[in-house]
């Protein structure tokens, strides 16, 4: 159902001039990488915060406001990087499974952080206290670290498994 | 034995054949240990640019830098032990093709540099941390945060490109 509209971007003026420069797919592609490490880098600063592992001098409300910017820069990144590949390389996004699951955990995993981020903005004293901390905030944790790691890994494997169904 | 030798040497050894994915069974045993790879060092990156953001003013002002180093490296080595053994069975693959490769080569001189750098940080400026800890840290610390910032991105960079030129 995508591959014709997959065949159709890749034959676009924007596509095909993309594709002439041999460079712009390894380099979205590092970028992409280096975005990975900090919403990554930050999700893990977070959760591990909420599931009490490691030392933080700071509140749980002070680490979420500093970090979650970052993540959503971060996520910009991604999404820049992301769709410039989505562009010069559709059919290899478009056919694999890897690809479809990997969008639906982004948008999951999105929404979780949103939902999350408001909730401590909204109720600072709550979170930072750990009695009075919701019960959610561990869920939180636990679900958004393996959606990532489980993100990392469809994104490494769209690269190895596109040609199954091209 | 030369270096020419001891490399077809180390591709012979069952475990390279493994990390090739020629016995069945063993295909996706390269693409896990890949993943594998980029989760470990997606943390290494994302912990040192905390650290070398500090250094350089951009974020955690607020952080006292010996804390915020001493929260963080624990985990920038641990990560970095499971990315280098990853790398290590990455390389059994095609050793002799790895060891030719000019990004590959690059990456290795950019983590060089990069000890390097942390070496003469750590030996030098690090030494009087106390007089700048919560303060604004001297022009050789930025220096130092600087250069790790942009050895390390070089190194997500060559990285990459080892899978475009081998």
């Amino acid at each position: 159902m995508f591959r014709p509209f997959a065949d159709w971007l890749a034959d676009t003026p924007l596509s095909k001039t993309l594709q002439d420069h041999s460079w712009v797919v390894p380099t979205s592609q590092s970028l992409h990488i280096l975005a990975v490490s900090i919403v990554f880098g930050s999700a893990c600063m977070i959760n591990l915060r909420l599931l009490g592992v490691g030392r933080s001098g700071r509140s749980v409300s002070q680490l979420s406001n500093s970090v979650v910017p970052w993540m959503w820069g971060g996520l910009a990144v991604l999404l820049f990087t992301g769709i410039v590949q989505i562009i010069t390389e559709p059919v290899r996004q478009f056919v694999t499974p890897m690809f479809w699951a990997k969008m639906m955990m982004i948008l999951v995993v999105g929404a979780m952080t949103a939902l999350y981020a408001r909730a401590v903005r909204r109720n600072a004293p709550a979170w930072d206290a750990a009695a009075t901390r919701p019960w959610t905030a561990k869920l939180f944790a636990l679900l958004s670290t393996l959606l990532w790691l489980a993100i990392i890994v469809c994104g490494r494997f769209i690269g190895y498994t596109w040609s199954f169904y091209a | 034995m030369n270096i020419a030798n001891l490399l077809s040497a180390i591709e012979d050894w069952p475990i390279s054949a493994v990390m090739r994915g020629e016995t069945p069974g063993t295909e996706w045993v390269f693409p896990i240990v890949e993943t594998l790879h980029v989760m470990a060092f997606t943390i290494v990156v994302g912990s040192i640019a905390m650290v070398d953001l500090r250094l350089l003013g951009v974020a955690s002002r607020n952080s006292a830098v010996s804390r915020l180093t001493k929260e963080v490296l624990p985990w920038t080595w641990a990560a970095w032990i499971v990315a280098a053994a990853c790398g290590t069975l990455l390389f059994l693959a095609k050793a002799g093709t790895y060891a030719g490769n000019l990004q590959f080569r690059l990456k290795f001189v950019c983590m060089g540099l990069a000890a390097l750098n942390m070496l003469v940080f750590h030996l030098g400026a690090y030494r009087q941390v106390a007089h700048w800890d919560l303060g604004r840290p001297p022009a050789s610390a930025k220096v130092a945060g600087a250069l790790s910032m942009s050895l390390w991105i070089a190194v997500v960079f060559f990285g990459r490109w080892i899978g475009f030129t081998t």
